[in-house]
């Protein structure tokens, strides 16, 4: 009987120093890309950010008392694309305005209080499009109580297409890493093939198979880069939740550390650890490749 | 009463002349005591005459003024009352005036502060000079800043223009006001103008009020004093008059066949029988009456003795009757006086004359004209004729045709 060898871990068993230190490395950098992938999913681009930063404005009338309109405020919260919605009394809209412009207190006596209530709602940023947007501006405006809905429909297209180049230049950049661990990783591996290749050739003449030793090796590098990309994944997302937690102003633009727990984070990061699995697979097999064509 | 007198005493002196030829010599002196007599009874009837008519004047006046007087004061009780309520009238309007400047002082500074905020405001606005930057990364913010600036800026031109509206409505209140206040301060000071006229008319009136009290107790104390010299002379009239009678009743005695138609207490009953009446001594119109003549107005009785005709000027005054002329002389107040004695104790007297054409003494016919009347740029002269029978007068008018 002929029993084949188990080729799992060949270049760790052959290799192990370098092989190490690769892993190494490899861990650190899917740190980093970790900490930038959730980053990104996290803030959705820039659409947490600009999720942040827009409102509409649902100014109301004079006339209308407290009671009712934080009863509008529970109904607009309701609505889908609405992540809260906030009313804000004529006393207090004053203020606020003499906070903006602090010149102008003094003529508070001449005339009363100019300024109306209104209500401040805030889109979720996965629902910040035009269409969301005027979803809630049409609902708001077709209530009694609302004199006027400030969205901001002159700039806010304007803001939206600022906000998906922003998000997509984010994506890139990522991209831009993923792709540079590509190739540093099949260089890694070509470098290592043409290390190992005095010994590859030993086993191909002992009657192992190139393709089953290659297959083996890809189905390690797969291996190791899934939990090396889970466990980088998860060691940028600690660090993350604690940068979160010494800068909050940062949850403006990533977003609370609490959504680092929500299951389509981890989905997500898994998703991600998968990926940097097969990439690790294709670097193994394309830089033994190129190692064996002799090219680079 | 004293005319009564003096004609008693001219007809007893006339009838010792005419009936007593034997004692003519003594009768003559009694005539001439008793022309004497006669002029002074005159001279003081005339003086009480004029004593009463001034006082007559004077209680007339004195009537009239105490009525201008008392209407003065009621003019003046309601000028007063006038005044006092244009007084009220312009305290209210001072006080509506006072609060209408202060509304708009208030409103001026008001206008002037919103001016200020409003001019502040549009800079700010304009400038966009936020407190600190902003959040440039927040523009609903802004916006809703920027709307919120539109509805401040909006609040404040419309108090502005509501202040603006309020001052100008305020300043035309004033203005009418003011206007208001022109116009009674000039009605008050009209009205004053006048309640000084209407005081200085009453201080007038009173002064003149007493000058003629003053006046009317120099004239009542005048005619008192008259009066008594008047009574002392009656004393007098009536002691000659019986020593008149007395020497007729002696002359009587002494003649022969006496007639009865001489007997002086008959004769007032028989001078209508004069042969061939009487007849009026000139054309005229009566003007006076005889008698008794009240004036209601002032409450005064006046005594005439005879009539008074008005009649051409420088017209021959005729003898009423055939007769004698007893007396041609001037009296006090009658000018030249004509008597004539038609006998049976009948005496008619002329007064007013201004020329005699027949003496004392001469006998006269019915028609005989014995005098004449003065002339006058009016054309128009006035004869006094009195009718005395017996001592008494008559009334000429029933004894002669008159016109009246």
């Amino acid at each position: 009987m002929s029993e084949q060898p188990s080729l799992w871990w060949i270049d760790l068993r052959l290799s192990r120093a370098p092989f190490v230190r690769e892993m190494i490395g490899r861990f650190l950098f899917f740190c980093l890309l970790g900490v930038a992938f959730l980053s990104l999913i996290l803030s959705g681009g820039g659409s947490r950010f600009l999720a942040d930063r827009y409102a509409i404005t649902a100014v109301l009338r004079a006339e209308v008392p407290a009671a009712e309109a934080e009863g509008l405020v529970r109904k607009v919260a309701a609505l889908p694309p609405v992540r809260s919605a906030a009313y804000t009394d004529p006393e207090a809209a004053w203020k606020e305005f003499l906070r903006a412009y602090p010149g102008l207190d003094s003529l508070r006596g001449a005339g009363g209080n100019p300024m109306p209530g209104y209500i401040e709602i805030r889109i979720r940023p996965e629902r910040l499009t035009g269409a969301d947007v005027a979803l809630v501006a049409s609902a708001l405006r077709s209530v009694s109580h609302v004199e006027r809905v400030l969205a901001g429909e002159e700039w806010l297209p304007r803001l939206l297409r600022a906000g998906r180049v922003a998000s997509r230049a984010c994506w890139g950049i990522f991209g831009v890493f993923l792709a540079a661990f590509f190739l540093v990783g099949r260089l890694q591996e070509r470098a290592r093939a043409v290390a190992l290749a005095g010994d590859f050739a030993f086993l191909a003449e002992r009657g192992v198979s190139i393709g089953r030793l290659a297959f083996f090796r890809a189905a390690g590098a797969a291996v190791s880069g899934f939990f090396l990309a889970a466990a980088g994944t998860a060691a940028g997302g600690g660090a993350l939740f604690l940068l979160l937690g010494r800068f909050p102003s940062l949850e403006g633009v990533i977003g609370p550390p609490s959504d680092l727990l929500l299951p389509r984070t981890v989905a997500a990061a898994v998703l991600f650890s998968l990926g940097a699995a097969l990439l690790s697979a294709a670097a193994s097999l394309l830089g033994g490749r190129a190692a064996g064509s002799g090219r680079k | 009463m004293i005319r009564r007198i003096l004609f008693a005493l001219l007809a007893a002196a006339v009838s010792l002349c005419v009936l007593s030829p034997t004692a003519a010599p003594a009768a003559r002196d009694t005539a001439s005591d008793l022309r004497k007599e006669r002029g002074r009874l005159l001279e003081m009837k005339e003086r009480e005459e004029k004593t009463a008519l001034e006082l007559t004047e004077a209680l007339r006046k004195e009537k009239r003024s105490k009525g201008r007087v008392g209407e003065l004061q009621e003019r003046l009780k309601s000028q007063r009352n006038l005044l006092l309520r244009i007084d009220r009238k312009i305290s209210a309007l001072n006080e509506r005036l006072e609060r209408a400047e202060k509304a708009v002082r208030e409103l001026e500074a008001a206008h002037g502060h919103a001016r200020t905020g409003l001019r502040r405001a549009e800079v700010v606005a304009f400038t966009g000079q936020r407190a600190g930057a902003g959040d440039p990364w927040s523009p609903s913010a802004r916006e809703r800043e920027r709307h919120f600036m539109r509805l401040y800026l909006a609040a404040d031109a419309e108090g502005v223009a509501r202040i603006t509206l309020a001052r100008e409505r305020k300043e035309e209140e004033l203005s009418g006001i003011e206007r208001q206040v022109a116009v009674t301060e000039k009605t008050m000071a009209r009205e004053k103008k006048v309640g000084d006229t209407l005081l200085s008319r009453q201080e007038e009136e009173r002064r003149r009020l007493a000058d003629i009290e003053r006046e009317k107790k120099r004239k009542e104390k005048e005619l008192k004093s008259l009066r008594a010299k008047i009574a002392r002379m009656e004393s007098v009239v009536s002691r000659v008059e019986r020593q008149v009678k007395e020497r007729e009743r002696r002359a009587r005695k002494g003649a022969v066949g006496g007639s009865a138609a001489r007997e002086p207490s008959e004769a007032p009953r028989r001078f209508t029988s004069l042969s061939g009446g009487l007849s009026a001594p000139l054309a005229g119109k009566v003007v006076t009456r005889f008698g008794r003549q009240h004036d209601t107005t002032f409450d005064v009785t006046i005594e005439n003795r005879g009539v008074e005709i008005e009649a051409a000027s420088a017209a021959s005054v005729k003898s009423v009757g055939e007769g004698e002329v007893a007396f041609a002389g001037a009296v006090s107040g009658f000018g030249n006086v004509l008597i004539v004695q038609h006998g049976g104790g009948l005496f008619s007297v002329y007064g007013r004359l201004e020329a005699f054409l027949v003496k004392q003494g001469e006998g006269v016919k019915k028609g005989t004209a014995v005098g004449r009347l003065p002339g006058s740029p009016s054309g128009k002269s006035v004869l006094y004729l009195e009718l005395r029978a017996g001592g008494t007068a008559i009334d000429p008018a029933s004894v002669i045709p008159l016109e009246r």
